[in-house]
């Protein structure tokens, strides 16, 4: 017998009352009246920035502004032409190491927390974890109240595009500011492995 | 009298300025979780539904393990089953081995430590990098984590700069900044990521209708663990499985306000295909235990607990005696209790860390009844074999007072003369009362007295 069955089996002789799925149709989950400013307040409070863009604007003249030392910069998105480095080109993940900045778009994001959802859409997810810096576009228009809004989302087709987003990739991520770690004597550190620094750029319609 | 437990703690204690400091460290950590709890109006009712999701789906777990199997495979992921530690460790090898991994980076897992995964790889010759900054400290210093969540918090900076100069990581002399030294980390782990050969993570949450797995860090180490490696293994213990994102929605909104007192972790990813140029994913569900436990009446509640740590933060003996004072790898009001499910005969000293103040059940976010499941625990002491003699004694002794009351009037009403015994020989140290403290003075008329005098 495998241990597949083994364990199936077991399983089965040992479980005893067995138990209902409760209703999860009536959670009271939190929603705010202005979701984008509630969002901006928590990407701030997990140690990340929210940048309204302009309409009109020409990001790529913005993210050289807030980055004017940045050599290498990361991205596959068609609007962005400065970018020396395309995450669907690299030979190996890890040649996308030394990115100063890596820029990527989000699809939504979350009121509550601050997350942001990222499916992968580019050949190297690396460029999301391994870019010192990291700049996410998203449509200010995308903000949800609460995760069982974004789940729930992430449970149907995306309504902009019609697809499933992990047809192709099959990964995504919620990030919520950068990465950080307080291991060290529990002193908040901003930058352990991935990202130091996380910046969301809130494009008008 | 005293049990494993207090005597390891009493070792803890002797530095009386780091006791305080964990003490307060994690009641800090508990008033973050308070703020984020009484932000929400829905907190209780999310705990509620938790638990009866959590309830549901370890009680229907073979319906969801085998749709949750299906699923991944259909994504392309080859899933492996493990009955035990020992299965576990040889399945992680044989695919190590197929691939002819030397290097494998790691995100943190108490499955893998449950399994003791990294001594037996180590073993056969592979190189085993933790990639969690706690974890990887205590990977170089030779030990095993003192929390689930903050692994090396019985380490200070300064313990953390010198191991740190010692290994040649970090090459300032003297600078043990928490800042600095988490860099000099970063760096040193951005080229085992980028050379080692295979990425290993744990899942907080396995999804029945989508095959993912949903791995949950605030450092981005799971991430950067199968980002540039060509192989992703993830292990993961049966009841971590759930029905679909309704449920986890539920869950990623308490892990870590109830854990960190964050409002969330920093990276919630979701694997359910292997990258593009990577060799398949593959997935081991590991019972070791799990399908005996869900038969125990009494504590088959134990598998709801998603692992977040707020029962150790609250305890009043965990953040007075320390993670290495228990005699389990998961120390706290959960690891008494899984202690006991693993072996109750080599863990019953655990089972006194706990006054039953039951603050570990009103903070858990899956409702699990922790403090109700150490009382029963230790009602099996004595069939167990486990019990304390001395302690079984004075029982039987108290039984004999309490069961007659002219005996009990009797000795009340003598017990101030106990007050005329010289101070030495009362508070010598072989007098479990007078511990830490003077041996207290009996009164010179018992409560039954005074009462009735104040109602006459």
């Amino acid at each position: 017998m495998s241990s597949k069955e083994d364990i199936l089996k077991k399983y089965r002789a040992n479980v005893r009352e067995q138990f209902d799925m409760p209703d999860l149709s009536d959670i009271r989950a939190i929603t705010y009246p202005d979701p984008l400013l509630q969002f901006m307040n928590m990407v701030k409070s997990v140690g990340g920035n929210a940048i309204e863009v302009d309409k009109g604007a020409d990001i790529n003249q913005l993210i050289k502004e807030l980055y004017p030392d940045a050599k290498e910069i990361a991205s596959n998105l068609p609007e962005i032409t400065i970018a020396t480095r395309n995450p669907d080109d690299v030979g190996r993940a890890r040649d996308l190491n030394g990115t100063d900045v890596g820029i990527i778009r989000g699809m939504f994001g979350v009121a509550e927390n601050g997350c942001v959802w990222i499916p992968q859409q580019m050949k190297e997810k690396a460029v999301c974890f391994i870019s010192e810096n990291l700049i996410i576009l998203l449509d200010k228009s995308q903000i949800v109240n609460n995760m069982h809004e974004a789940y729930h989302r992430l449970s149907t087709r995306d309504p902009k595009s019609g697809l499933d987003l992990f047809d192709e990739y099959g990964y995504g991520t919620f990030i919520s500011g950068p990465s950080k770690t307080a291991d060290i004597a529990q002193v908040l550190v901003m930058g352990a492995q991935a990202a130091r620094s996380a910046t969301i750029l809130l494009l008008p319609e | 009298m005293s049990t494993q437990h207090s005597k390891a703690a009493k070792q803890f204690l002797k530095n009386q300025q780091y006791a305080h400091w964990h003490d307060a460290t994690f009641w800090a950590v508990r008033s973050k979780r308070d703020k984020m709890a009484y932000g929400l109006d829905e907190w209780e009712q999310l705990r509620e539904k938790a638990s009866a999701i959590k309830r549901h789906t370890i009680t229907h777990l073979d319906e969801y393990l085998d749709q949750f199997a299906t699923n991944a495979e259909k994504n392309g992921v080859e899933v492996h089953w493990a009955k035990d530690a020992k299965e576990f460790n040889e399945i992680v090898y044989g695919i190590l081995k197929n691939h002819n991994v030397k290097k494998m980076v790691k995100s943190k897992s108490m499955l893998t430590e449950e399994c003791e995964m990294n001594p037996y790889l180590e073993s056969k010759g592979i190189e085993v990098v933790e990639t969690d900054l706690g974890e990887r400290i205590i990977q170089l210093k030779g030990q095993k984590p003192s929390h689930i969540v903050m692994p090396a918090i019985h380490l200070n900076h300064d313990d953390v700069g010198e191991l740190f100069e010692e290994k040649g990581i970090s090459n300032e002399k003297g600078n043990h900044d928490p800042t600095y030294l988490t860099y000099r980390a970063r760096l040193s782990l951005r080229n085992e990521f980028l050379t080692a050969d295979a990425g290993m993570t744990g899942g907080n949450f396995g999804i029945a209708e989508t095959g993912d797995i949903v791995v949950c860090t605030n450092e981005g180490n799971a991430d950067m663990s199968t980002s540039c490696p060509k192989l992703h293994i993830a292990a993961i213990g049966l009841e971590k499985i759930i029905p679909n994102y309704e449920c986890l929605a539920v869950f990623q909104r308490m892990l870590c306000r109830a854990g960190t007192g964050q409002p969330t972790t920093t990276y919630t990813s979701h694997f359910r295909k292997a990258r593009p140029t990577a060799h398949h994913m593959h997935i081991i569900l590991v019972d070791n235990g799990r399908s005996e436990w869900i038969g125990d009446p009494e504590h088959w509640e134990s598998l709801k607990c998603i692992r977040c740590g707020s029962c150790m933060n609250t305890c009043p003996v965990y953040r007075r005696s320390g993670g290495y004072s228990y005699s389990y790898f998961i120390p706290g009001p959960i690891g008494i209790n899984l202690g006991m499910l693993r072996n109750p005969q080599a863990h019953s000293g655990n089972v006194s860390a706990c006054t039953l103040c039951n603050s570990c059940q009103t903070v858990c976010p899956a409702k699990v009844n922790l403090g109700d499941q150490i009382y029963l625990w230790r009602q099996q002491l004595d069939s167990l074999g486990t019990a304390n003699p001395e302690k079984k004694m004075m029982c039987k002794g108290m039984g004999m007072l309490y069961g007659s009351p002219g005996l009990y009037n009797f000795a009340t009403g003598m017990a101030h003369f106990a007050n005329l015994v010289p101070s030495p020989l009362l508070n010598c140290g072989l007098n479990p009362w007078a511990e830490s403290h003077d041996m207290f003075k009996f009164p010179k008329k018992p409560f039954h007295e005074m009462i009735k005098e104040i109602e006459k």
